[in-house]
């Protein structure tokens, strides 16, 4: 599968960018800009994008249903993890937090967001890198992990072009082991650099917070944790450590 | 989610009750259309006179008939319901496990009422699983007759979300 980019100097935000270019695109498609004026996390959550951080959202048509459209969050997240390490030499630093956080020295160094439009839209996965400048802690949510920035935790500088050059060729590599094998090996991939795996964590929704061992991750994708009234399966959360 | 409505509907007959008494009637009666084959018909009358309701889905069983007045505490007991609201004409339900997100984000209008019309593929609800945030369009025109989910509520795969009809 051949995968098109596409670099934009200013856009109001990429998510917002591809949905309006998702219908008329032919294959997979990265939407990579310079500039965002109106970056925006999950559940309308800010995310700040000073100059030389990297945003970039795919399109990926697909016909998946949604469970297994969801999966991508893993696909997503280990593919970062790729390009982390295919541009610093290094993979030690780097481990993932359910279901698609990448961590650097267990700061928050990434963001990933996916998005669907309808049950048979494409896929939408916007992420966002602090390649250069990590945003100040006044701005991330108080129990959020610590934001770090590539550049001074690790030394590596680099270009936007230069990262989406990394993230898209792993990116297609580990969809296409999905599409050829299906979860499993994606899963195993994921676990082997999971952070906290065996500790206590704490998952919390809207209405609810569990706190348990964490176990595992299923063959759904669900975090499975081991808590005081026994093993519980959960399918959306957020993960504090 | 049958207790749910069947909550509403208790709450329904206490406010009837209250109605009553506060006008000094004797007796009100009420039909309620929520949908196709799903409607609520209520009696309620003072002065030795007798409580009535039948419900048609999702609460099964039609309350027994109470002997006295007001009305509030002789509901419906709980039935042994079997009604799925899954099951309803025009009822839409999840394709995924996931949380329930009744509006885009937080402090926005939700996405649909209930009474609003909404064409097929209209945006209805976001169903979120593996921080996946999916869209779930209405699968037919209609009108939104009831919403069976609460913001931020865990579902399952093939629970109702909502009827439309």
């Amino acid at each position: 599968m051949t995968y098109q980019a596409i670099t934009l100097d200013t856009v109001d935000s990429t998510m917002a960018e591809a949905a309006r270019r998702m219908e008329a695109v032919t294959g997979p498609t990265w939407i990579m800009a310079r500039q965002q004026t109106e970056a925006r996390g999950r559940r309308g959550r800010a995310w700040s994008m000073p100059p030389g951080n990297f945003a970039a959202t795919l399109i990926l048509p697909l016909s998946d249903p949604p469970d297994r459209a969801a999966l991508r969050s893993f696909v997503a997240a280990l593919a970062l993890a790729d390009a982390f390490a295919a541009t610093t030499g290094r993979t030690d630093p780097f481990t993932l937090k359910w279901p698609n956080d990448v961590l650097l020295n267990g700061g928050k160094v990434a963001g990933i967001l996916l998005e669907r439009h309808g049950l048979t839209s494409p896929l939408l996965i916007g992420i966002g890198v602090n390649l250069a400048t990590a945003p100040g802690v006044g701005e991330v949510e108080a129990r959020a992990a610590r934001p770090v920035a590539l550049a001074s935790a690790t030394g590596t500088t680099i270009a936007l072009e230069d990262f989406l050059d990394a993230l898209a060729p792993a990116f297609a590599t580990r969809e296409d082991a999905f599409r050829t094998y299906g979860f499993d090996p994606i899963r195993t991939a994921w676990l082997a650099r999971a952070a906290r795996l065996g500790e206590v964590i704490t998952a919390r929704t809207a209405t609810s917070e569990t706190t348990g061992t964490f176990d595992t991750v299923d063959n759904q994708g669900c975090l499975v944790l081991n808590t005081a009234k026994g093993r519980v399966t959960i399918p959306a959360a957020d993960v504090y450590f | 989610m049958a207790q749910k409505r069947q909550d509403a509907d208790v709450a329904f007959i206490e406010a009837l009750a209250r109605v009553l008494r506060d006008n000094d009637l004797t007796e009100i009666e009420v039909d309620r259309e929520f949908g196709d084959n799903d409607s609520l018909s209520v009696r309620v009358a003072r002065g030795g006179a007798v409580v009535q309701t039948v419900t048609s889905a999702p609460v099964a069983a039609a309350a027994p008939a109470a002997p006295a007045a007001p009305a509030a505490a002789s509901a419906p007991a709980p039935a042994a319901s079997s009604d799925d609201p899954a099951d309803l004409p025009g009822a839409v339900t999840s394709p995924m496990v996931g949380t329930v997100y009744l509006q885009a984000e937080p402090g926005n209008p939700p996405f649909v009422k209930v009474g609003d019309k909404v064409s097929e593929g209209d945006t209805i609800l976001i169903v979120e699983a593996m921080k996946t945030m999916n869209q779930i369009p209405a699968p037919h025109s209609g009108t939104v007759q009831r919403i069976l989910v609460e913001d931020g509520a865990p579902v399952e795969f093939g629970a109702p979300l909502m009827v439309i009809a």
